[in-house]
């Protein structure tokens, strides 16, 4: 990144080819459309260049990134709600419809959608972006402490939710 | 899953999972997790949980986006280089929400600082502005005195003014309607001139008391003049001097003014500290002796600006004297018909309003005419003297304590004035306010739960 930023163009590139997949994937898990997807997944990576001049050295560049495809994520949330709260839009569900065939996974995805707002985000942060739990904590704006006992109520949730409590199939989502 | 009382807290086996453990926790942990089974299967479960979590995998990114963001790549750079050293670092991504969150409360409470003070200003000038009205009558010299005793005694009126021709002053409703105009009118003068000295006495100061006498013959030309059909000229002159010493440039204005029967209507000094001294006076002085009084005030300091108009208003008295004629002579005939003619009582009391409505308004003309004749007889001077500011060595300047002192004294009292204004702002605004918030709150409370919700759920 910071050859990049000195006018490097080739980094970007390999930047990109290296992020491009998890970035996609991170807005993949929390938005239903998966072109909606690539657009906000391509807003984070045109927001990169446009904030390369001031990027600093003082976190992993990773975290730097997925703290601007979160804000980008909380934007369209915002947006998102705005327009069903007021314009009476379509609503979008919490969890992405990707074409799945396993049960197991539907079941999965639908007991993630189960937690808490906070909650989810900390355990999809943990376990799909790798993030510690301090790079967390600066994304979501908590403590650290904070964001071990959220992880720790949303493992146990999902183990509960998984263990049996979903399987009856009692309230699932549909359309998931 | 159930966790019990163990040494280890369950969230340690979940961070040695993560890694998140130091080298020394880590290691107290994992020889618990060796003997304890309970832990370990719960340490089982977490890894299932986050294997369940791994099977969740999304499609690859679709190839669209891609030359749309290396396109950005690769001109970006460029762009920078082009625009760098004049370019403003606004680091959006860094602003604290709070700081704007702090900076929008602080604006609102300046906001409505500013809307309470405003209500203060506005309240506290209002009450000036009724205190100058109640008490300005009792500052000012009365202007027809024996006209308004008349009329509370219910006298009848002899003579009309200080300067009623003498072919008009008998003519109304007198006894003995022989009585000399000229006598009438002298007397009145003389009156009114003790009266105006006494009601000034309070004054800095006032010449008139004394040579009131004296001047009483020019006022009487005036008359003659008018009742001879010569201009009437309502005299008004702005003088602006600069002085050496206003104490003393003071003291020679009383002078003038005691030597030549003026006084003055208002005066208003000045003695800012560390500046010059300066003092504006509304002065009266007889019209005859303006010019030889304009000259000795001149004689007092140089004079910076000076500007004299004269007012004709021989045709606005002469059409009010014929006015109030009339209006005398419509009286006397009302009256003669309530004498000699009689008639039913209602014809009797519609005359009488009759005769009270005439009445009112040859008072009210009559006043109009005394100050008219007023402003002829007495020239108007607006003087405006200043001092030549000489800064002083020796120039007493408050302590530096008695400074601070004042200073937070100043402070005290404007924090009282802004903490007033914000109860009368409340005070004023406060029910449009809770009317509005109570006709907006309910349906923006609904829309904001929505919105709420959705967010939650999105």
């Amino acid at each position: 990144m910071l050859a990049y930023a000195g006018g490097d163009s080739a980094a970007f590139n390999a930047l990109f080819v290296r992020y491009r997949q998890p970035v996609f994937g991170f807005f993949r898990r929390r938005v239903v459309d998966a072109g909606l997807a690539e657009e906000l997944a391509q807003e984070t990576f045109l927001a990169v260049v446009r904030a390369a001049k001031r990027y600093e050295a003082a976190a992993l560049f990773r975290t730097w990134l997925y703290a601007i495809a979160f804000k980008i994520l909380n934007a369209h949330r915002r947006k998102a709600a705005f327009r069903a709260a007021f314009l009476g839009a379509a609503k979008e569900g919490s969890e992405p419809a990707v074409p799945c065939s396993l049960e197991a996974e539907i079941v999965m995805r639908q007991a993630v959608g189960r937690l808490d707002a906070v909650d989810r985000e900390v355990l999809l942060l943990r376990e799909f972006e790798q993030l510690s739990y301090a790079e967390i904590a600066e994304l979501l704006r908590v403590p650290v402490n904070t964001v071990r006992s959220r992880l720790f109520r949303a493992r146990m949730a999902l183990h509960t939710l998984l263990a049996g409590g979903l399987a009856r199939g009692s309230g699932a989502k549909e359309g998931l | 899953m159930k966790v019990a009382a163990h040494p280890v807290a369950a969230e340690d086996l979940m961070a040695l999972m993560d890694g998140e453990l130091a080298a020394e926790e880590a290691r107290v942990v994992s020889a618990h997790l060796q003997e304890c089974a309970e832990c370990a299967l719960l340490m089982r479960e977490f890894r299932g949980v986050s294997e369940s979590l791994a099977g969740w995998t999304v499609e690859d990114a679709a190839p669209a986006m891609d030359e749309a963001v290396m396109a950005a790549g690769k001109a970006m750079p460029v762009q920078r280089a082009a625009r760098s050293g004049g370019y403003v670092d606004l680091n959006f991504w860094k602003w604290n929400p709070w700081a704007i969150r702090s900076g929008a409360a602080v604006a609102v409470l300046l906001i409505l600082l500013a809307v309470g003070l405003s209500i203060r200003s506005v309240s506290l000038s209002h009450q000036a502005r009724m205190m100058t009205f109640f008490t300005a009558p009792e500052a000012s010299p009365p202007p027809m005195p024996q006209l308004e005793s008349r009329a509370r005694k219910s006298e009848p009126v002899q003579a009309d003014s200080l300067s009623a021709p003498s072919s008009t002053a008998n003519s109304y409703d007198a006894p003995g309607g022989g009585q000399a105009a000229d006598s009438i009118s002298g007397k009145d003068v003389e009156e009114y001139k003790k009266l105006a000295s006494s009601a000034v006495a309070a004054q800095p100061f006032s010449g008139v008391g004394q040579k009131a006498d004296r001047f009483k013959g020019d006022i009487a030309s005036l008359d003659a003049n008018a009742a001879q059909g010569l201009p009437m000229i309502a005299r008004t002159v702005s003088v602006t001097m600069v002085v050496k010493d206003v104490p003393e440039a003071r003291a020679g204005l009383e002078r003038v003014l005691a030597q030549y029967g003026g006084y003055a209507a208002q005066l208003t000094v000045n003695t800012p500290e560390g500046g010059a001294r300066s003092f504006q006076a509304s002065l009266r002085v007889p019209a005859p002796q303006l010019a030889a009084a304009l000259a000795e005030v001149r004689g007092l300091g140089r004079v910076e600006n000076e500007s004299q108009a004269g007012e004709e208003v021989t045709q606005q008295h002469a059409d009010l004297v014929a006015r109030l004629q009339n209006s005398r002579e419509t009286e006397q005939r009302l009256k003669d018909i309530l004498a000699q003619r009689t008639g039913k009582i209602e014809d009797v009391l519609q005359v009488e309003e009759e005769i009270a409505r005439v009445r009112g308004e040859i008072e009210g003309m009559e006043a109009d005419q005394k100050t008219l004749e007023h402003r002829v007889d007495f020239a108007s001077v607006d003087l405006q003297m200043s001092e030549v500011y000489r800064e002083q060595l020796g120039t007493p300047s408050a302590s530096v304590g008695t400074q601070v002192r004042n200073a937070f004294i100043s402070g005290l009292r404007r924090a009282g004035a802004m903490m007033l204004g914000l109860v009368l702002f409340v005070e004023e605004a406060g029910p449009a306010v809770l009317i509005w918030v109570v006709i907006l709150g309910a349906p923006g409370f609904v829309v904001w739960r929505r919105y709420r919700k959705i967010r939650a759920q999105i």
